[in-house]
């Protein structure tokens, strides 16, 4: 068992096995990570969703989680859809004021 | 999800998708029923269940004001098929996708004003021919960055069903965008690469392809 339980165990309020699954992505010094992904998904899920994956891609899917999780805790509507929504728009709008631009270089070309 | 039944959640048409899916009776009142119905419903909120498990769901949705569930819902469900799709980065690579696409059109934006800053500017006389040259072409990092104004966040949700939430006002948005494919940005484990640089604070790298290359428009898709 390890001495110190990982910030997951700590949360659950369980001792902290060796090859606890959670233990190498939830350092005890950030005890808000594990809350807020517990609070969107729950241990359980997260814990299927890491047995399902490559050891080595695992803290890559505990980060985009843990975004996720975020966003939807300060969202509870959207959650990063709402990063996403936001991100079309500023495209679509970006878009059109670059198409009135070449229209007015060509404008300005024949000029 | 739901394209008929009143938004009053009564279950007099048989379980809703939820509780189909969940084996379970459907009562008067069931929090999923307006927004999975029984026979798209149950597949969607299969994957709902998956990534976020059900008893999280109604919690959040609890939490949510009675009009905005609508949204909710379909922002959970892209979510989870974005995840399903992507067990490691989820929604997190089209955030990446779409911000690389915001950068190579900033900088085509840039380029394209300066080059008209220097069409509409009145022409100087002609200089004398000295043996210097003429002065060195304008870079591209020579230009200003453009940083256009964050956007009022737009809904991009349309009610599923007319009779849901009939508060609501029509939204700007038919369609939810779906994941796009790998192939916009050069591959998937470039795409993977960049959504680690930005889960870890990193910056989109510097040498994006060439405007109108990989900064094509997302490709709108009907969302299953």
């Amino acid at each position: 068992m390890n001495p110190k339980r990982c910030a997951a165990c700590k949360y659950l309020r369980r001792k902290c096995p060796k090859d606890c699954i959670f233990s190498p992505y939830f350092p005890p010094s950030d005890p808000h990570k594990f809350a807020c992904i517990h609070r969107i998904y729950g241990a359980g899920n997260v814990s299927k969703m890491l047995q399902q994956l490559p050891v080595q891609t695992r803290a890559e899917a505990v980060e985009s989680l843990s975004f996720e999780a975020k966003c939807r805790v300060d969202d509870p509507v959207y959650g990063c859809v709402g990063i996403i929504s936001l991100l079309q728009t500023q495209i679509q709008k970006t878009q059109t004021l670059l198409a009135k631009t070449q229209a007015d270089c060509c404008c300005s070309n024949q000029t | 999800m739901s394209s008929s039944g009143s938004p009053s959640s009564s279950c007099g048409g048989g379980p809703c998708g939820a509780c189909k899916f969940l084996r379970r009776k459907c009562v008067a009142g069931c929090i999923f029923a307006p927004y999975f119905d029984s026979e798209q419903g149950a597949a969607h909120f299969a994957a709902v269940h998956k990534v976020f498990g059900a008893s999280n769901v109604s919690k959040l949705l609890q939490h949510v004001p009675e009009h905005k569930r609508a949204d909710a819902v379909v922002s959970i469900c892209f979510e989870a098929q974005a995840r399903l799709r992507d067990p490691i980065y989820g929604c997190v690579s089209h955030i990446v996708s779409l911000q690389q696409q915001v950068v190579s059109l900033q900088t085509e934006l840039s380029y394209v004003q300066a080059h008209l800053a220097t069409l509409e500017l009145p022409q100087p006389p002609p200089a004398p021919v000295t043996s210097s040259g003429s002065p060195p072409p304008l870079s591209i990092l020579d230009l200003p960055t453009i940083t256009p104004s964050l956007y009022e966040l737009s809904p991009i949700f349309e009610p599923m069903s007319s009779t849901w939430t009939m508060q609501q006002q029509p939204r700007p948005f038919d369609h939810l965008f779906g994941v796009p494919s790998s192939s916009t940005i050069g591959g998937s484990s470039e795409l993977q690469a960049l959504a680690r640089d930005f889960l870890h604070g990193g910056q989109i790298p510097a040498d994006l392809p060439p405007p109108g290359t990989g900064g094509s428009a997302p490709t709108v898709v009907k969302r299953e």
